[in-house]
């Protein structure tokens, strides 16, 4: 198939011809559902580049070595030389590196990418040798919002962004059909070849007035895009915009021609911002009603901003609730400084990102603790291999009869590296959203509470999801995901009222332990109870509490879980239940209050810190 | 190559303080906070064309100072020759990878000297290289804890000790230590922050003009990065002449015990942990006085001094941010 083929999506393939016509355009990212042709369409940015450019495709589950390059182990013990492998980072060099799905990578797979991105080269320190070489590329990536969401932050460092929907009009349906039969005439490349290569030899030449870069200027700052990128890459994507048109100045509808593909990505995070300005005001303001009809607003600035993304159950089901009166949706709390959550290490052995708990690690990254004799990661440890092989020297050249200096290294000689890192887990929070918890606003210091303990998550690198109990039934409202972001924003819509069934929302824990331990075995799992625990609904034939007390039970029989209890319950009064610690204990959790979480001051996060 | 420093547009906080790095080693480094596309790591990078010459021990692989603490090498060489030859090299950026393994950084064992020798040989790490010289960690608060460990022995001692795999070897490793961060990734460790000598923060600029000067300058770069390097050559070598010259004088700039006063009168003011913060600002407001070829240290230098020794340094309420901060440290000036 080639480029010219491709049906439909004519600004997905402008940014990739002007890219292609000048790097210095920044790359690209197509975002839209699974089969609406972004990777077949990325893949075809080959066939309109000169033929020497560089197109490294990343395979999924690439791993640093392979990223990075590093020493070749093997050929470095056989030869007594260091012999280096060129990794496909360094390999694009010059030209263009492709990663599909890039919403799915490890994110420290992603800030390895980034980094040699920002930095031009490749830098590698490790195993007593230091590599640099030249990796200047440019990235091309796709990914499916449905699957979650990347930062902000590392949207900003490509230079265009297109969005992909199914076609509506069945003409092109029918035409794409046929293409991929080969039923269609197949349209040839050269003559697009031709109008690149012509505006690329002419980009330079291309004259641009003063105002017309104040008028770059001027949009991004009537925008308010925050940072430099945002001009300069306009600036290119106009630039390379005239040279495809042949023409011979920059002019004003160039710029405007080219401003979506820009701006895009780039005024998402605007409103994100605009929205946490929006929270900050909130919290600022006392009184109740002003937050309630500000907090309206709030709510179809959200819905706005869902559009793009999955329409989740939880939407229809806000639409129902309206009519009913004994709901309420409170704001988030203010959010403050948490503790460090701390957890022992344990013996499982796993592919690690984060920066939670340590863990014994399975690939090459990480701190090398100590050496084995048995590994299937075959990641050599030189010094305790050598250090294994060095009694037998003597014997072994006699023996061998070998006149040159290298050692002898036999298999049994060969050890390898045990190597230690720390990971993020999945945090589950299961929040009590009962009528119980709307007294005196409890909610709204509950909301703020979890509000840290996200950011404290996206820090540490944790994937969250959200389980909210209330009335008659427990409901995941947020399927595991690393966007914290979302998270904040789901809290956010989270009602009070009704019952509370407790129970459920255990159970409903369990199924989703259960469900992502099938799928990734290794994960290490926090569950956080936020509840006041006063239980009133069963979901079961059993009574409310030897119902909590079983589900209890069998959810601390699950390995690699850990167990937090938040008591929202207010303390100090005469009325004081403590049902949460009750409940705590069955889950052998940790067990605080709102108020515990909290670090007092700077002295406390370091008296934390030390005891660790 | 590298964009030219003095063609950075605005920013003059963050270029300040890593100048002021240069003219006095001993200021203790320069954290830089702030948002993507800022051009932190740009400015960080660009000071390489800047930095002078220093006095090194000949062929050591450690930079040591012939006056200073020797590494093993040297002291041996010293004991055998009973001197030190020395020469004259360009101090340098050394940057610290985030994936970087912990034998990478202290040093380990020459691997292939091994092999082929039989003899155990020292080889060294990015501390070695990093040793009177700029260390950069871009994205600081990211960097894996047992190095931040690392990096915190050796700044606090100044020496590098490695024992390990059988061998024994210390090198001075003293470095000026450079690092960027965006907070919103995360925080630093009290301990680390401490570390920092300075800290300054950086933001989109938002003055029109200076924009579109930032697009042209990077746009002529990206063209033509040789030429353009030529057009700045002189500015560049203006701005060298100028971190020289203020390094000479450093010795000579009058402090009298009134100053010492003000700055004690600030600090105390704020209820700091340790002497650090007052050393911090002595050093700088004498760096800057230097820098501004002036012979004795003014209130203007102390308060300079202060805004960027202080802001990271404050006690923080659990709700203050980093503006809150900001907004303390100006109403004590305000009284000052």
């Amino acid at each position: 198939m080639n480029f010219s083929d491709f049906i439909g999506h004519d600004d997905a393939k402008l940014s990739l011809i002007l890219n292609a016509i000048d790097p210095n355009c920044g790359g690209v990212i197509f975002v839209g559902e699974r089969g609406t042709g972004k990777s077949t369409l990325a893949r075809l940015l080959k066939n309109i580049l000169p033929d020497d450019t560089p197109f490294v495709e990343m395979p999924l589950n690439v791993t640093e070595d392979a990223l990075l390059g590093g020493i070749d182990i093997d050929a470095t013990i056989r030869t007594g030389k260091r012999v280096i492998q060129k990794g496909l980072l360094s390999r694009a060099n010059n030209g263009f590196f492709y990663i599909d799905d890039i919403n799915l990578l490890p994110p420290h797979i992603l800030s390895i990418i980034l980094e040699v991105q920002n930095r031009g080269k490749v830098v590698i320190e490790r195993e007593g040798f230091s590599i640099k070489e030249s990796a200047r590329f440019i990235i091309l990536a796709t990914m499916n919002p449905q699957e979650g969401l990347i930062s902000p932050h590392m949207l900003d460092n490509f230079g265009m962004c297109a969005f992909f929907e199914s076609l509506k009009d069945p003409a092109k349906r029918v035409s794409i059909l046929k293409t991929q039969l080969g039923l269609a005439q197949s349209e040839s490349d050269k003559g697009l070849l031709n109008k690149i290569g012509t505006a690329r030899m002419n980009l330079e030449k291309i004259k641009v007035i003063k105002e017309i870069k104040e008028y770059i200027v001027k949009l991004c700052m009537d925008s308010n895009i925050s940072g430099h990128r945002g001009e300069i890459f306009l600036f290119y994507a106009a630039r390379a915009y005239a040279a495809y048109m042949g023409e011979s100045s920059l002019k004003k509808e160039h710029v405007d021609t080219v401003l979506p593909l820009v701006f895009i990505h780039r005024q998402r995070v605007l409103e994100e911002k605009k929205q946490e300005q929006k929270e900050i005001d909130h919290q600022s303001r006392e009184e109740k009603q002003e937050g309630n009809r500000d907090h309206e607003q709030g709510m179809e600035q959200q819905n706005k901003d869902n559009e793009s993304e999955d329409e989740s159950k939880f939407n229809t089901n806000m639409e129902q609730r309206e009519s009913l009166p004994d709901e309420e949706i409170f704001d988030v709390g203010e959010s403050f400084k948490t503790k460090r959550l701390l957890f022992k290490k344990d013996q499982k052995i796993r592919v690690a990102t984060g920066r939670r708990t340590k863990t014994k690690v399975k690939g090459r990254s990480g701190r090398y603790v100590k050496s084995l004799m048995n590994s299937r990661i075959k990641d050599i440890a030189i010094d305790a291999t050598i250090r294994a092989a060095a009694p037998f020297q003597r014997a072994r050249m006699i023996q061998g009869n070998r006149g040159d200096s290298t050692i002898i290294i036999k298999d049994e000689d060969i050890r390898y590296k045990q190597r230690e890192k720390r990971m993020g887990h999945l945090v589950i929070f299961v929040v009590d959203g009962s009528g119980s918890m709307g007294v005196q606003k409890r909610m709204v210091e509950t909301k703020g509470a979890i509000k840290s303990l996200l950011m404290d998550c996206y820090q540490k690198r944790d994937r969250v999801s959200l389980i909210v109990f209330r009335k008659d039934k427990a409901e995941a409202i947020l399927p595991p995901t690393s966007s914290v972001q979302l998270a904040s924003k789901k809290l956010k819509e989270i009602p009070t009222g009704g019952k509370t069934p407790l129970g459920d929302g255990l159970l409903e824990t369990y199924r989703l332990i259960k469900n992502v331990s099938i799928k990734e075995p290794e994960t290490r799992f926090i569950v956080i109870l936020i509840s006041d625990g006063k239980a009133n609904q069963n979901s079961t034939k059993l009574s409310v509490e030897e119902e909590i007390e079983r589900i209890s039970l069998s959810l601390t029989e699950l390995p690699y879980v850990d167990f937090i209890v938040i008591d929202t319950e207010e303390k100090g009064k005469f009325l004081t239940t403590d049902y949460a610690k009750k409940i705590a204990s069955y889950l052998k959790a940790d067990y605080y209050t709102i108020k515990d979480l909290k670090v007092e001051d700077l002295t406390e996060i370091v008296k934390v810190a030390k005891k660790e | 190559m590298i964009f030219p420093f003095t063609a950075i547009v605005n920013q003059e906080k963050m270029k300040l303080g890593l100048i002021l790095n240069v003219i006095d080693s001993s200021i203790g480094g320069l954290l830089i906070m702030g948002e993507k596309g800022t051009a932190k790591s740009t400015a960080v990078r660009a000071l390489a064309e800047l930095l002078p010459e220093i006095e090194v021990s000949c062929e050591c692989r450690f930079n040591c100072d012939p006056k200073g603490y020797l590494c093993s090498e040297c002291k041996e060489k010293l004991l055998q020759e009973g001197g030190l030859q020395t020469e004259k090299k360009r101090m340098r950026v050394v940057e610290l990878p985030l994936g970087v393994t912990e034998d990478r950084l202290v040093g380990t064992l020459d691997i292939e000297h091994a092999i082929k020798k039989g003899e155990k040989r020292f080889e060294p790490g990015i501390l070695a290289g990093a040793n009177r010289n700029f260390l950069y960690v871009d994205e600081v608060n990211l960097l894996e804890d047992h190095i931040v460990d690392l990096l915190l022995d050796s700044a606090a001692m100044g020496v590098n000790t490695v024992e390990r795999e059988g061998i024994s070897f210390s090198h001075p490793a003293r470095f000026i230590l450079v690092g960027t961060m965006n907070p919103e990734e995360g925080e630093l460790r009290p301990q680390l922050l401490d570390r920092f000598g300075l800290c300054v923060s950086v933001a989109s600029i938002m003055d029109k003009n200076q924009r579109i000067e930032i697009l042209k300058r990077k746009a002529a770069f990206d063209l033509n990065p040789e030429e353009f390097a030529e057009e700045w050559k002189e500015e560049q070598g203006r701005l060298a002449k100028r971190i020289v010259t203020a390094k000479e004088r450093l010795n000579s700039i009058k402090v009298d015990d009134e100053i010492l006063e003000k700055i004690v009168s600030i600090t105390s003011n704020l209820n700091l942990d340790g002497h650090r913060a007052d050393i911090v600002i002595l050093k700088t407001a004498r760096a800057l006085a230097s820098f501004r070829e002036k012979d004795a240290i003014t209130r203007d230098e102390i308060k300079d001094a202060a805004v960027i020794a202080l802001r990271h340094r404050l006690k923080r309420l659990p709700f203050e941010d980093i503006e809150e901060e900001g907004k303390k440290l100006n109403q004590i000036f305000a009284e000052f």
